[in-house]
């Protein structure tokens, strides 16, 4: 599903395309599935919940909550860098079928994010708003995705970590964070 | 033949109307034909949208409308394309205006949330058909994000800010773009002017960090 979206969009993707793709038959797939939307809706929750174990898995209790979110965030990137059919269909075609689709990941993150600055159960006060951080580092990749450089999106590290980090960690954490991934980033993880 | 979006806006010419010089006629045919194609698409969705629906839309015959464009998606397009200039010359000038940058931004910002507002079916159009058209939404949302990060680094001027960040652009673009996405999802175009301190302070935060955006959002707020 998520290979045939991201080469031909939702729209022109065909259950045969799938079936085809998948190597299963016709009856197998209505076996799990209503329809293509049941399909495509049950692969982006199961991609949102890959990311969210990879973000998971990236730091340890230990860290600074910066530093655990800046290792969350990268691991997610180079995750998405990876798999970049993947990026292009979460970023792109998934707005697409359904607008409202940044709303599942947001409710996937934000929590989670906010547990690493929360302490004594008290709620981190927010610097900057961490659904509009969302959209933000969405429309981030979408652009990568529109000029062709999908294959480079490990650029946009220092940014994205900004991002993760800012809303609870405020703008001066999120730039030193930034930093640091930049230079993760230029120690030749990819060729510029 | 120059298209006026405010003809785009509100163009109600009676059907059928003759004895008009074959320019004004042509003129007058195209840009019922974009209207047309904006409220039938808001109406039921690009991909349910027939070139039928936008000449019944429009009072326009099928020869005109082939003479015209190409096809449903050329005039979604040309449509598309009329309202981002009107957004940009509505937006330019106040963003270029004298004054300190921080304070250029949030005058831009209000008219950029007052144009969305103006116009909810224009903003739905605009937003959120565009993503459904298949593979021309990446070549237009490329070219439409390329023309207002530029108009944003055209205005950012001797005292602008110089942002650590090497995509600083990126992000104040995108957070405009992100928050009216969502309230035009959700039919709240109208209410979009009440988000201007906010939106003022999520823009400006990673150019001059938080305490000036602070300081702007509050003159936001004040009005």
């Amino acid at each position: 599903m998520v290979e045939s979206c991201a080469e031909k969009t939702y729209a022109a993707t065909t259950i045969t395309d799938i079936v085809a793709g998948a190597r299963i038959s016709r009856t197998t797939f209505y076996k799990h599935f209503e329809d293509k939307r049941a399909c495509f809706d049950a692969a982006i929750g199961y991609c949102i919940g890959e990311l969210q174990a990879v973000a998971a898995t990236a730091h340890s209790p230990a860290d600074q909550p910066g530093d655990a979110a800046r290792k969350a965030a990268t691991a997610v990137v180079e995750a998405l860098a990876a798999k970049p059919g993947l990026a292009q269909v979460l970023t792109g075609d998934a707005m697409a079928v359904d607008p409202q689709v940044i709303e599942r990941y947001r409710r996937a993150t934000i929590p989670a994010l906010e547990a690493l600055w929360s302490e004594n159960a008290g709620k981190p006060a927010a610097h900057t708003d961490p659904r509009l951080a969302f959209g933000q580092a969405q429309v981030l990749i979408l652009n990568q995705i529109a000029t062709g450089r999908l294959d480079r999106l490990l650029e946009l590290l220092p940014e994205v970590v900004y991002l993760t980090v800012s809303p609870y960690g405020g703008h001066e954490e999120a730039l030193r964070q930034a930093r640091l991934a930049g230079k993760s980033e230029s120690r030749g993880a990819v060729p510029r | 033949m120059t298209d006026n979006p405010e003809d785009l806006r509100q163009w109600r010419l009676p059907r059928g109307r003759h004895g008009l010089p074959r320019e004004l006629v042509e003129r007058s045919q195209r840009e019922r034909l974009l209207a047309a194609v904006v409220r039938a698409t808001v109406a039921n969705g690009y991909e349910s949208t027939t070139v039928a629906d936008i000449l019944g839309e429009a009072g326009v015959g099928r020869e005109s409308f082939y003479e015209l464009f190409d096809d449903k998606l050329d005039c979604m397009l040309a449509a598309h394309k009329i309202l981002a200039d009107d957004l940009e010359a509505r937006v330019r000038p106040t963003y270029l205006e004298e004054g300190p940058w921080p304070e250029r931004v949030r005058r831009s910002l209000g008219a950029t949330l007052e144009w969305f507002a103006a116009d909810p079916e224009a903003a739905r159009f605009f937003l959120v058909e565009l993503s459904t058209v298949g593979p021309a939404f990446r070549a237009t949302f490329k070219a439409e994000y390329a023309r207002f990060t530029k108009l944003l680094d055209d205005g950012l001027g001797e005292d602008g800010p110089n942002p650590e960040l090497t995509r600083a652009t990126d992000l104040s673009v995108g957070a405009i773009m992100a928050r009216i996405y969502e309230e035009v999802v959700l039919g709240r175009a109208t209410e979009l002017p009440r988000l201007l301190p906010e939106l003022t302070y999520g823009f400006l935060v990673p150019f001059v960090g938080e305490e000036v955006a602070r300081g702007e959002r509050e003159r936001a707020a004040a009005g």
